[in-house]
């Protein structure tokens, strides 16, 4: 499924993007879509699944259905 | 909202944004200056008596209503979302040193675009700078840069800042005489659009500024890191309404010398904003982003804002703030001395820390 992560820096995103090429999932770097938040930053979006351990340089972690989004994860207190 | 839809929306509305700044400036602001954010937080900051500057001391409404229309547009789209806690006081010496930058060209980004448009060959040196500067943040972003995570705070701490903007609408409506103005005829302080007319148009910009992301830096940061001209395209717009507008109202006037609130030092225009491209790009955004940002209830944004605030008074008292003359001695240290405190806070939170 295609995914979508937000993070808290530009350079979790570069770290998670070489992560999930690791684990065989292409990935790239794309400024956050509107439609899932109104920050400016750095997303990866990536075709795979919620990894079994998420960094904690992760914001949220949605998959891409139609026009919209699932949430599969949020970070604490975020 | 697919990428096609989201550039569309930016395009229409910077070419909105460019006509209301020009229409300003018709209706009273200085020429080439519907639009600072640099100079009016500067001249809020003379209103309120923390710089003495008798030529630019007036509350501008134009703020408060970028705060306010972000915040209720952030509120309307259920996006008001208050956090905070990433960095506070870097971020506060960050939003101080941009403004250094800023008053040494004597515009933020948006005046620079508006300043482009008017004809003012001087904001060429300034763009460029403005660019490098851009570069240079982005090195240290893909580096490892971060001021950490922020987190969800009580709505009370998301809005703060848009009550503090609230405040200061509400004396300028109703207790005037607590405030400083400039007097007729003594400066750009003194040019201005009625209360209003300022108001609705801070209003209107700041709704379409959120509904956007519109950020004079991720245009330019965003075409480096991903060749994604969506923001750009927003800047673009702008510079196009307001250049088509100069143009049919005989207010396009090319050239370097003599241009309005500007100097001719170009090397001093390009460093002021090469600091402020710096900056903002360690800060996640143009002054006009932070503006908008704090509207949506980020308590760091609301810290650069204020140094944004407390930068300006400083130029102010200290002498470091430009004029038509040109750039002063003490303002040409006080650049040198952002650059390398900027580049302090870069390294710092790029190399010093585990990654």
């Amino acid at each position: 499924m295609t995914c979508i992560a937000t993070f808290y820096s530009h350079f979790g995103a570069i770290r998670f993007k070489k992560t999930c090429e690791g684990m065989g999932w292409p990935a790239r770097l794309m400024p956050v879509p509107r439609n899932l938040s109104s920050s400016c930053g750095t997303c990866v979006r990536y075709e795979g699944e919620c990894p079994a351990v998420i960094p904690e340089e992760v914001e949220q972690i949605a998959v891409l259905e139609g026009e919209g989004y699932r949430p599969l994860y949020r970070a604490e207190n975020s | 909202m697919n990428v096609k839809k989201e550039r569309s929306a930016i395009v229409v509305s910077g070419l909105l944004i460019g006509v209301i700044a020009v229409g300003l400036v018709v209706l009273g602001n200085p020429a080439n200056m519907g639009f600072c954010i640099a100079c009016f937080l500067r001249d809020i900051s003379g209103a309120v008596g923390l710089h003495q500057a008798a030529a630019v001391q007036y509350i501008r409404p134009e703020i408060p209503g970028l705060v306010l229309g972000s915040l209720a547009m952030a509120l309307v789209k259920k996006e008001f979302s208050p956090r905070g806690g990433s960095a506070p006081i870097s971020r506060f010496v960050l939003g101080f040193f941009v403004m250094i930058g800023c008053l040494m060209f004597l515009g933020c980004p948006f005046r620079m675009i508006l300043r482009l448009a008017g004809g003012d060959g001087n904001a060429l040196f300034g763009f460029a700078g403005f660019a490098v500067g851009i570069l240079a943040g982005v090195f240290f972003l893909n580096k490892g840069y971060s001021l950490k995570r922020t987190y969800k705070q009580p709505a009370a701490e998301g809005g703060v800042l848009p009550a503090i903007m609230a405040v200061l609408l509400a004396l300028l409506v109703f207790v005037p005489g607590l405030l400083h103005f400039t007097e007729a005829g003594g400066g750009p302080g003194a040019l201005r659009a009625a209360v209003w007319v300022s108001l609705a148009a801070g209003l209107v910009v700041g709704a379409l500024a959120q509904r956007t992301r519109l950020c004079m830096v991720g245009g330019i940061r965003d075409l480096v890191l991903f060749r994604e001209p969506k923001l750009i395209l927003g800047f673009a717009a702008i510079f196009l309404a307001a250049l088509v507008a100069n143009l049919c109202l005989g207010k396009f006037a090319p050239g370097f010398a003599e241009q309005p609130v500007a100097h001719t030092d170009g090397l001093w225009n390009a460093l002021g904003m090469f600091l402020a491209g710096y900056g903002c790009v360690l800060l996640g955004g143009c002054p006009l982003r932070q503006l908008v940002l704090s509207g949506e209830g980020n308590a760091d944004s609301a810290a650069a804002v204020l140094g944004l605030l407390v930068g300006a008074a400083f130029s102010h008292n200290f002498g470091l703030a430009s004029s038509a003359a040109g750039p002063t001695d003490a303002g040409r240290v006080a650049v040198v001395i952002g650059i390398a405190v900027v580049s302090v806070i870069a390294c710092a939170n790029t190399f010093g820390k585990k990654q």
